[in-house]
């Protein structure tokens, strides 16, 4: 059956008309998916953590402690949020709702499977790295806007680190698209029905997944919020929700970080006997599975390895790999 | 010729660096599927082991059917932190003195075993009690007494 034959959808739907409808419900369908999803991989990393150090993890709310991050959540909202004396108060202010934007928006050029995309776009790529830059400069204005010390001194870091490893990003990323001749994700999904581009791009494959994860702060780049140094970085003055919005917006980061790694290397929604959301979901999780893996394996980089590494080592691979590609496609 | 040997270098710091990474997240995801070592506390409760000093209690001897206390008083004196409290009682004139109370207050109690090893009747050990807190400190005054009786019960 048809569901825009229903009477009350039907109303809406001949009001609004198809791409408006799309939309508005697929934009209902992320802002409650973001939410949801972040607290599922709250759960998920402490189970991991907890499990690589031999520990259960959180095992008291609900089976196997899944309600854990809805508890949090709850407590979180019933927090005072403190603004320090000295901050900046509009800035300060600012910060957590700017972070949270462009990680909702980035969702919204995501291919789930063939049909569900809430909208088409002939830059898809250039609008989630675009606008995951924005994130530095929120996280840029709440170091900033503390008036504390060690959240400007996380905020430094993040923004040194961030335009560091967007160039390596961006580079892997350029290997894909001259393959593909396409900003657009659906395209690029749809050029590896037979064969996933981490079999021809395995170097690129590999400079993404170090690059997203330092660009989404994430451990063994987390230098930003370290804290056995900086107490916790950026956010250290933060309480209640606006603390809260600020790891909604890292575990959703990380969500489409990997949704992209999907859609760039292991063939997006292709796959066999399941519908195409099935496959897609099942490799976004497996990637933010070795994210969260790797978080809990590595020692935190020393700052200036962590800038070697990327001038040194990330770029100029990632440069030969786009060279050798471009050779390669040329000559064929 | 030492560029070249540079280059060599750096691609080896890279090979070595790669392989160790890869090394480091096989150990992490071995360790993922061990048998977890932690004990779910309230849930679950560890047995503690022989030579585990809680504070002190009687033994109860078959014999008797209780201690073998006769408040000889030795444990109160040898005490450095004075915190045992015995009161003993002869059931008719000219009969045996038994251990009728026997208190001890645990907050000051240093566990240093000197009444343990000063009884003459070895009617002393140590507990295997190891959850110690309290909400006043009165509940840290012990009736030795009473503990044994619910043992015997």
């Amino acid at each position: 059956m048809n569901i825009t034959q229903l009477p009350f959808i039907k109303e809406i739907y001949g009001f609004l008309g198809h791409d408006l409808t799309a939309t508005v419900t697929g934009i209902l369908i992320i802002l409650v998916f973001v939410p949801l999803n972040s607290a599922f991989l709250v759960w998920v990393e402490r189970k991991v953590a907890g499990h690589i150090q031999l520990r259960p993890g959180p095992m008291e709310v609900g089976p196997h402690g899944i309600l854990q991050t809805l508890i949090d959540a709850v407590k979180l909202m019933s927090k005072e949020m403190i603004t320090p004396k000295l901050a900046d108060k509009f800035l300060f202010w600012l910060a957590p709702i700017i972070i949270i934007i462009p990680a909702i928006v980035c969702f919204v050029v995501i291919p789930f499977s063939p049909l569900m995309q809430v909208r088409e776009m002939n830059v898809g790529i250039l609008l989630i790295f675009s606008f995951s830059s924005i994130t530095v400069l929120s996280i840029l204005m709440g170091g900033w806007a503390s008036n504390n010390k060690y959240a400007l001194i996380g905020a430094v870091r993040a923004v040194a680190q961030n335009v560091a490893y967007e160039i390596p990003l961006l580079l892997s990323t350029m290997s894909i698209i001259i393959m593909t001749n396409s900003f657009k994700m659906s395209e690029i999904t749809a050029a590896q029905s037979p064969v996933w581009f981490i079999v021809y791009q395995p170097v690129a494959a590999i400079i993404f997944f170090i690059s997203t994860t330092a660009e989404t702060n994430r451990a063994p780049f987390d230098l930003v919020e370290a804290e056995s140094e900086l107490v916790s970085g950026f956010h250290t003055e933060y309480t209640g929700m606006r603390f809260a919005l600020f790891f909604l917006a890292e575990y959703t980061n990380m969500f489409i970080a990997a949704s992209m790694g999907a859609v760039l290397f292991f063939g997006g929604w292709h796959g066999p006997f399941f519908p195409g959301l099935i496959w897609f979901v099942v490799k976004v999780y497996i990637l933010i599975f070795v994210i969260i893996w790797v978080r809990w394996t590595f020692p935190r980089l020393r700052f200036d390895q962590l800038m070697n590494f990327a001038w040194k080592f990330m770029i100029p691979v990632a440069l030969i790999n786009l060279m050798i590609t471009a050779i390669v496609l040329k000559v064929l | 010729m030492r560029s070249l040997s540079g280059l060599k270098e750096y691609i080896k710091e890279i090979l070595t660096g790669s392989k160790s990474l890869v090394i480091g997240m096989g150990i992490t995801f071995k360790r993922l599927f061990m048998p977890i070592v932690t004990v779910q506390y309230p849930r679950r409760k560890l047995t503690m082991t022989p030579n585990f000093r809680g504070h002190i209690e009687a033994i109860y001897f078959d014999d008797t059917k209780s201690h073998h206390c006769v408040a000889c008083g030795l444990c109160v004196r040898t005490c450095p932190s004075h915190v045992i409290k015995v009161q003993g009682e002869k059931e008719k004139a000219g009969g045996r003195k038994y251990g009728q109370k026997y208190y001890i207050d645990f907050t000051k109690c240093s566990l240093c075993g000197l009444c343990v090893d000063v009884c003459p009747e070895k009617t002393l050990t140590f507990s295997h009690e190891f959850e110690l807190a309290y909400l006043s400190r009165w509940d840290g005054v012990i009736d030795i007494m009473r503990r044994l009786e619910a043992v015997t019960k």
